[in-house]
């Protein structure tokens, strides 16, 4: 074998390595910040919490009349990890982050009451994008989460 | 000293002038001494003589002036671009060069698919804050509504619980959409 047919088949597999390991660290996220912003969300008063101003155009279209922030938590989650959420009621959120790609990530996303699941979800989010998981009965109201996540 | 037979082996080439100083005159010297030899050269020489003037009379009836006006042509002649990509792909997947080319379709492949993700990527761009899009829902039997509100770009998960395990009891459950 000639030495630049060496060369040139040693450059092709360094491409190919090198090419397929970008590929795959596109893919697998080193870390997803994941913030659960818990709401409760009633018609009993017209009072809105000026904390939730980012929020305040998505969560008009649920159409309640009053919207209260009840805890704010951020957790970084390893790519291959999860983490879990203390939900008011006893309840839970967990998240697993699955991929990333073109600029979105994947969650899968598990509301437990108790021991018990009530909702398994799978979505694609907008890097640094968010989604809303209502319905939950609290306090004479419902709970709604705005779950975001960011890839850092 | 030549004998007779290597003498008559190197005869056609001694009368060509293909041999080296000292071979020729070893063959000049042996024909000068052996009438047999020398006879065979007259003979010879007499073989070359009639096949050059068969030649020559052959080639006269030969027109070369439009033969090498068509090979002036042919040189000077622009020739088409797939020829010179046939000559040039020829000239690459020939020998060692091969072994470039292989990178090169590797980086085309991957730039063929990486091409996709960067057309999505731009269309990502291009849509910022697009909906988020949900891949799979299992409420467990429970009723789940999912909507998306256009101005907004906000995608809603509800769920509807029934009260049954549930300590807080309530008519808010349902969202006037």
């Amino acid at each position: 074998m000639s030495q630049r047919l060496k060369q040139g088949l040693l450059f092709s597999s360094l491409t190919f390595f090198v090419a397929a390991y970008l590929r795959a660290a596109e893919n697998s996220p080193q870390t997803v910040s994941v913030k659960i912003e818990t709401i409760l969300a009633s018609n009993q008063s017209g009072e809105f919490d000026s904390r939730l101003k980012a929020l305040e155009k998505q969560l008009r279209v649920l159409k309640y009349r009053s919207y209260r922030l009840l805890n704010e938590e951020s957790k970084n989650v390893p790519s291959q990890g999860s983490a879990s959420f203390e939900i008011p009621g006893g309840r839970s959120l967990i998240v697993w982050p699955q991929d990333f790609r073109n600029q979105q990530v994947a969650l899968k996303v598990r509301l437990q009451g108790g021991q018990k699941p009530l909702l398994d979800t799978t979505i694609r989010l907008p890097n640094k994008g968010n989604f809303i998981l209502g319905g939950p009965p609290h306090d004479g109201g419902v709970l709604v989460l705005s779950i975001s996540a960011n890839v850092q | 000293m030549k004998n007779c037979d290597s003498t008559r082996e190197s005869l056609g080439a001694w009368l060509d002038g293909e041999l080296d100083r000292a071979e020729s005159e070893a063959v000049r010297a042996h024909l000068e001494g052996c009438v047999a030899c020398k006879e065979e050269q007259r003979q010879l020489e007499k073989l070359q003589v009639a096949l050059k003037s068969v030649l020559d009379s052959e080639a006269s009836r030969i027109a070369f002036p439009p033969f090498w006006s068509s090979v002036q042509q042919r040189i000077t002649e622009k020739s088409a671009w797939r020829e010179d990509l046939v000559d040039w792909l020829r000239s690459v997947f020939s020998g060692p060069r091969i072994a470039w080319a292989i990178p090169a379709v590797i980086l085309l492949l991957l730039g063929v698919l990486s091409g996709d993700s960067l057309v999505s990527g731009f269309r990502s761009f291009g849509q910022r804050n697009n909906f988020a899009s949900v891949e799979s829902i299992d409420a467990y039997g429970r009723n789940v509504a999912l909507l998306r509100e256009d101005e907004t770009k906000t995608t809603v998960i509800w769920l509807y619980q029934n009260q049954e395990g549930e300590d807080e009891s309530t008519t808010e459950t349902r969202p006037s959409f």
